[in-house]
């Protein structure tokens, strides 16, 4: 590969001053009034049918401007399965469903109309336990399934609960449990936890008296956000217009279409004002996607020798109260369910289940974290009982180059055995430090969970002076969207970073990008920027051919000014070239160069309803996590000593960037290893604060040591593949790895808090079960 | 319309003749629970009476009393106050236990009693070290012991009216360590699951707990094991914690654990101070 | 007794008079009155950090101060540290080590960073993750927060902060 000159390199962030400063601007920091507040009435019960709502005393009080309810505006939304409404609709499905809402001209009388809503309601059998919610008898929580539209890859049981089954048929099982020497079943649980993204969901709405409506939301997808509010309010795509700014972290709280319907209908009350409604941290915690709890079920056939011959792998997700995002996860996870590993004979049934729990959806990771758990640690279990290594356990069933996944898709450019060596010796792997001190490693890998025609363009404008707009409908929500999507802008134009300007997107003047999500955009966003370069560049050389005289095939473009290949002194500077170039008689040439860019994949496919079987991925990160850990017997608690993290990113963009997203994504996976859980009773979350809702702090931050691997990925532009999400990938299981092998407890379940970790010691010290998942 | 009034107050009768006005007035001093408990609909406030600038509240000293801690002085100075760091740094690491930095400039030892949270880590220290809360009311002036202060989760002794002026560190300080250990979620920012003031006072020792009954608690029964039957198997005295404790299960640990780790904390307590 | 309250304070060194409301807390009131938005709110009970402001030098959760407090109090927020249009050395330590990632928790780390180096120009690792416990960064750039905070101390031959 020729050398690079910007990409690669680890310029400062493009957002980096405006975000020191204060500066940068999120949603709530816009004026963007004449603006009303929203606020929202919330249901007090997990399953019920509302049998009244009374709004005449909220519409009476003080500064209240309209006020809604499900009942006026039944309009459904999804991005998978169409099953949600913005209100609830006849009867709410979890504790803190929207049933209506208010505008006000402050917040405190948008609060206080609020409480002066009326809402009866006849409670319902609920279920909150997705096991229990696939018993015949159990309470449905749709009951018109059937009606639902849905994307044809889904396959949701009418009359059941499950909004999804996906089904996985590799090879053959029953001869590969017949070639094991040990076959290993095990249970393992996953529970809920919450992105608590540091800016809670926010959108505001102006519906104008033309009857166009724009929107500003904290989304991490405008572009779909236009789609589906368009589609679920029957408007022309052109008369919708989405706005994101910068987003105070999105980790996939923030995908797909969430809390914008809310103020929609409140704004077309009330033409020519905005609506804008900010979610309490409680709100958010309660009403916004949660991570999928996931009850597992794996069995694991292997030879004597390390090689796994089969794997048999159920998993019941609690999808809560709605699935239209929820359905995707359990077909990622089902698609990828051998994890990093290669096994010939796999059988995987993954459910989708609905319960009255809060709403599931995408979170890093996207099911990874979740089903890569249980094969993580089951390795490490089967790796005892064979007296193996488990590194050695992983080399041996670790995918290589030309390994099939679990949906019979080769993978190239693979080093994940490098992956798993580098951070075994980063922690001295194999030394044992002392009586309750323990290591342990887990690998990962992630494909994009995408569809198979996710598109991205992009628009380069060549300014009069020959710097550069590059206009991209990603958006910016910390993962350096616009420094990286610069960077190779830069390289593939030859002119530098700091000519190059980029904005986070508005629908009405970024061209299309379908989400930014699934650690996707850096590739697919970076496609189209080299198209859109090579399309600016073919009329920058055809101008520079006519001025010069000589083929445009030999010319190139460096910074500011373009050249012979054959005779440097020959060269015409950008700007004259840029500025509506003319003849020296005066006669126009050519007008603004503008280069398109416009990206879709073209080797993903649709699955094999009856088996699974076919080409998902986008590409294959792999990474790998190890950790050393001391535990303290007494009190259960788990002290994290070091972590060393891994991830091919097949090229670097932006060196330090990258680490700090490795790090970032390490720091998340120990977060759900020792503190994050929500708490529900009976639906209800007890936990929706920071007080009880833990996440780490500056002082829970062990050392981090960061590897990145630079396995180029053929088809990625420079080489490179998304890493996002992957870090958080394989930190719990290698932590819970650690703690196994420092202590001897089986954790099937996390997060590991003193208490869960003491209990397990003494069942061990008991001779019963450790851990139970 | 402000739900609530506020006024701040440069001498104390003034406090006492606004809180008499309006029995939902609550004086206010560092704020970081009343307010969090304002916007959570745990307190309905008339008013609020910033107390903040009364001079008396601000004081800090050492005398031949012992130390006096002013209602409205922020943990971050008693922190860093060389007599409690040299006479009871058991409460200054207590104290440094509560909320965060940012927290701990505004925060009060005084509200942290008042708010009588029974996890409030500054309580079983001030136990350990017998305080005595000198509160004022419009007519008169009383002292209470620190134990007798509180009576329930989120009660105390305080009739309206009245405010907290002050506690008293009284001397003698004791001779002998003393620690605080917290067992928390997280080891950084957060509540105790169980807190263990454990004090050594020449060859005797004062033990208290916090979130494990509905007030902090002395541990009598192990200090009398020490102290009266000379018992020295440290993990012999600690079990007795448990006749002194009644937990309950809460979203930080079940009652169980609580039992249990009670017992390891005041065990290693009594190796730490008493050993040594 | 009022329900409105004059307050006399200085905002990023200037000096100003307004009147608020009783129950208006200072946070709100940075971002809707003084229209200072880059203070920012995460949780409202002063668990995130995300609203931290200097108050007479000291960091303080604004939204757990009312604006009434604000009485009396020289005020600084994230916009007051660049001083034409110069960068504080903070400022420019965060951006070197790519110390934030969303950026929504920075001017509350930043101020809270900032207070610790003019209390304690040499804090060591320990005393940093101690002063800054307090702001919470779900970016988890918690790493590089420290090599930033670290770059500004004394003992790096860097001097004191201004």
């Amino acid at each position: 590969m020729p050398a690079l000159n910007y990409v690669g390199i680890s310029v400062p962030r493009k957002d980096a001053v405006e975000k020191v400063t204060g500066g940068a601007k999120f949603l709530e920091d816009l004026y963007i009034g004449p603006m009303l507040y929203a606020r929202i009435k919330k249901s007090t019960v997990a399953h019920g049918r509302i049998k009244r709502i009374d709004t005449s005393k909220a519409e009476k009080h003080p500064g209240v401007k309209a006020v809604v309810t499900g009942r006026e505006f039944p309009n459904k939304v999804g991005l998978y399965l169409i099953d949600r409404t913005f209100f609830a609709v006849g009867k709410v499905r979890y504790w803190g469903e929207p049933v209506a809402a208010v505008a006000a001209v402050s917040e405190k009388s948008a609060a206080e109309a609020v409480e002066l809503i009326e809402v009866e309601y006849e409670e319902l059998p609920a279920v909150f336990d997705p096991r229990e919610a696939l018993q015949k008898e159990a309470p449905l929580v749709h009951e018109h399934l059937e009606t639902y539209e849905r994307v044809p890859v889904f396959y949701p049981t009418p009359g059941t609960n499950i909004s999804n089954h996906f089904k996985l048929r590799k090879g053959d099982t029953e001869k590969g449990f017949a070639e094991a020497d040990l076959i290993l079943e095990r249970e393992y649980h996953v529970p809920q936890m919450q992105h608590v993204t540091i800016e809670t969901h926010k959108a505001a709405a102006l519906w104008s008296h033309d009857g166009k409506l724009t929107v500003w939301s904290t989304a991490q997808s405008p572009s779909i956000v236009r789609q589906l509010l368009a589609k679920s309010l029957d408007l022309p795509l052109g008369r919708v217009r989405v706005i994101s700014n910068y987003i105070g972290g999105g980790f996939g709280g923030k995908a797909g279409a969430t809390m914008e319907g809310l103020v929609i209908p409140l704004a077309q009350k009330c033409p020519g004002y905005v609506v804008r409604i900010v979610f309490t941290r409680e709100e958010d915690v309660q009403g916004t996607f949660t991570r999928q709890a996931l009850y597992a079920r794996l069995k694991t056939g292997v030879r004597k020798d390390g090689r796994i011959t089969a794997l048999q792998y159920e998993m019941i997700w609690d999808g809560g109260a709605y699935t239209e995002y929820g359905v995707n996860i359990v077909r990622a996870a089902g698609y990828s369910s051998t994890g990093a590993y290669d096994i010939p004979n796999v059988k995987t049934d993954s459910y989708c289940v609905y319960t009255n729990n809060p709403v599931g959806g995408p979170v890093r990771g996207f099911g990874m974290c979740e089903m890569q758990w249980g094969i993580e640690r089951q390795i490490d279990e089967i790796a005892r009982e064979l007296k193996m290594d488990p590194l050695q356990l992983r080399l041996i069933n670790g995918m290589k180059e030309g390994s099939r996944t679990a949906s019979g898709q080769a993978v190239a450019h693979v080093a994940f055995d490098q992956c798993l060596q580098t951070v075994a010796e980063a922690i001295q792997w194999g030394r044992k430090e002392g009586r309750y001190r323990g290591k342990g490693i887990a690998g990962l890998v992630k494909a994009p969970a995408q569809p198979s025609n996710a598109a991205s363009s992009a628009i380069i404008r060549i300014n009069e002076d020959g710097t550069v707009h590059v206009l991209m409908g990603a958006t910016e929500m910390g993962q350096g969207m616009l420094t990286a999507i610069s960077q190779i802008a830069a390289e593939a134009l030859n002119i530098p970073v700091e000519k190059i300007e980029i904005r986070v997107p508005d629908t009405d003047f970024s061209p299309y990008e379908w989400q930014s999500v699934g650690s996707r955009t850096t590739y697919t966003c970076g496609k189209a920027v080299q198209m859109a370069a090579r399309d600016v560049l073919e009329q920058i050389y055809r101008l520079a051919s006519l001025e010069l005289g000589k083929p445009a095939g030999e010319m190139k473009l460096d910074n500011d000014t373009v050249y012979w290949l054959k005779d440097k002194s020959k060269q015409v500077p950008l700007k004259k070239l840029a500025d509506s170039y003319k003849k020296d008689t005066g006669e126009g040439v050519s007008g603004p160069i503008i280069g398109r860019g416009s990206y879709v994949p073209t080797k993903m496919s649709n699955l094999d309803p009856e088996t699974g079987q076919g080409n998902p991925g986008l590409f294959y990160c792999f990474g790998a996590t190890a950790a050393e850990v001391e535990v303290d017997p007494e009190t259960g608690t788990v002290k994290i000593l070091q972590l060393a993290a891994s991830i091919d990113a097949g090229q670097a963009v932006n060196p330090q960037l990258c680490r700090v997203q490795v790090h970032g994504g390490t720091i998340m996976g120990l977060s759900t290893a020792l503190y994050e859980e929500i708490q529900l009773d009976r639906g209800r979350v007890l936990n929706p604060n920071f007080t009880d809702y833990k996440i780490p702090t500056i002082a829970n931050t062990p050392p981090i040591s960061s590897f990145i691997l630079e396995t180029a990925e053929a088809d990625g532009p420079y080489g490179l593949r998304g890493i996002g999400e992957q870090p958080m990938i394989s930190v719990a299981p290698a932590i819970a790895n650690a703690v196994a092998d420092a202590v001897g407890i089986d954790p099937r379940t996390f997060p590991l808090t003193p208490e869960r970790v003491y209990k397990a010691i003494k069942e061990k010290e008991a001779g019963t079960h450790s851990i139970p998942g | 319309m402000p739900s609530f009034a506020y006024r701040k107050c440069t001498n104390l009768a003034e406090a006492f003749k606004l809180l008499k006005e309006d029995d939902r007035a609550v004086p206010l001093a560092g704020g970081t629970d009343l307010t969090v408990g304002i916007r959570g609909g745990k307190f309905r406030v008339g008013a609020l009476i910033d107390i903040k600038d009364i001079p008396e509240l601000n004081i800090l000293l050492a005398d031949r009393d012992g130390i006096t801690i002013g209602a409205a002085v922020s943990l971050n100075r008693i922190i860093s106050f060389g007599p409690i760091r040299e006479n009871v740094p058991i409460l200054a690491e207590a104290c440094h236990c509560i909320g965060t930095y940012s927290v701990r400039n505004r925060a009060t030892l005084s509200g942290n009693i008042c708010n009588a949270s029974p996890a409030a880590d500054a309580a079983p220290p001030l136990y350990c070290l017998e305080a005595r809360v000198n509160i004022a009311g419009p007519r008169k002036k009383r002292t209470v012991s620190i134990e007798a202060f509180f009576t329930g989760p989120g009660q105390t002794v305080l009739q309206q009216g009245e405010l907290v002026t002050s506690v008293l560190i009284p001397r003698p300080y004791p001779a002998g360590k003393g620690v605080y250990l917290k067992g928390s979620r997280t080891g950084s920012v957060d509540l105790a699951t169980v807190g263990v003031a454990v004090q050594r006072r020449g060859n005797e020792v004062r033990i208290a707990l916090g979130a494990v009954a509905p007030t902090p608690v002395r541990a009598g029964s192990v200090e009398n094991a020490v102290n009266k039957n000379g018992e020295t198997d440290w993990a012999a005295a600690a079990r007795l914690v448990r006749d002194d404790i009644s937990p309950i299960t809460d979203l930080r640990g079940s009652r169980e654990y609580r039992y249990h780790l009670a017992e390891v904390l005041v065990r290693r307590g009594l190796e730490q101070v008493m050993e040594g | 007794m009022s329900k409105n309250v004059t307050i006399n304070f200085s905002v990023n060194g200037e000096r100003e008079t307004r009147v608020v409301e009783a129950d208006l807390s200072l946070l709100t009131f940075i971002r809707e009155q003084l229209n200072l938005t880059g203070t920012k709110e995460g949780c409202a009970v002063g668990e995130c950090g995300a609203c931290i402001v200097l108050l007479d030098g000291n960091p303080a959760n604004s939204c757990l101060v009312l604006a009434a407090e604000l009485d009396g109090k020289e005020l600084l927020t994230i916009e007051g540290l660049a001083r034409n249009g110069e960068l504080d050395r903070v400022q420019k330590a965060f951006i070197d080590h790519a110390a934030f990632q969303c950026g929504y928790c920075t001017p509350g780390m930043i101020m809270s960073a900032r207070a610790l180096l003019e209390r304690n120009p040499s804090p060591t690792d320990a005393d940093i993750d101690e002063a800054l416990s307090g702001n919470l960064c779900r970016c988890g750039a918690y790493q590089e927060i420290r090599e930033a905070v670290k770059s500004c101390s004394r003992h790096n031959g860097e001097g004191r902060i201004e």
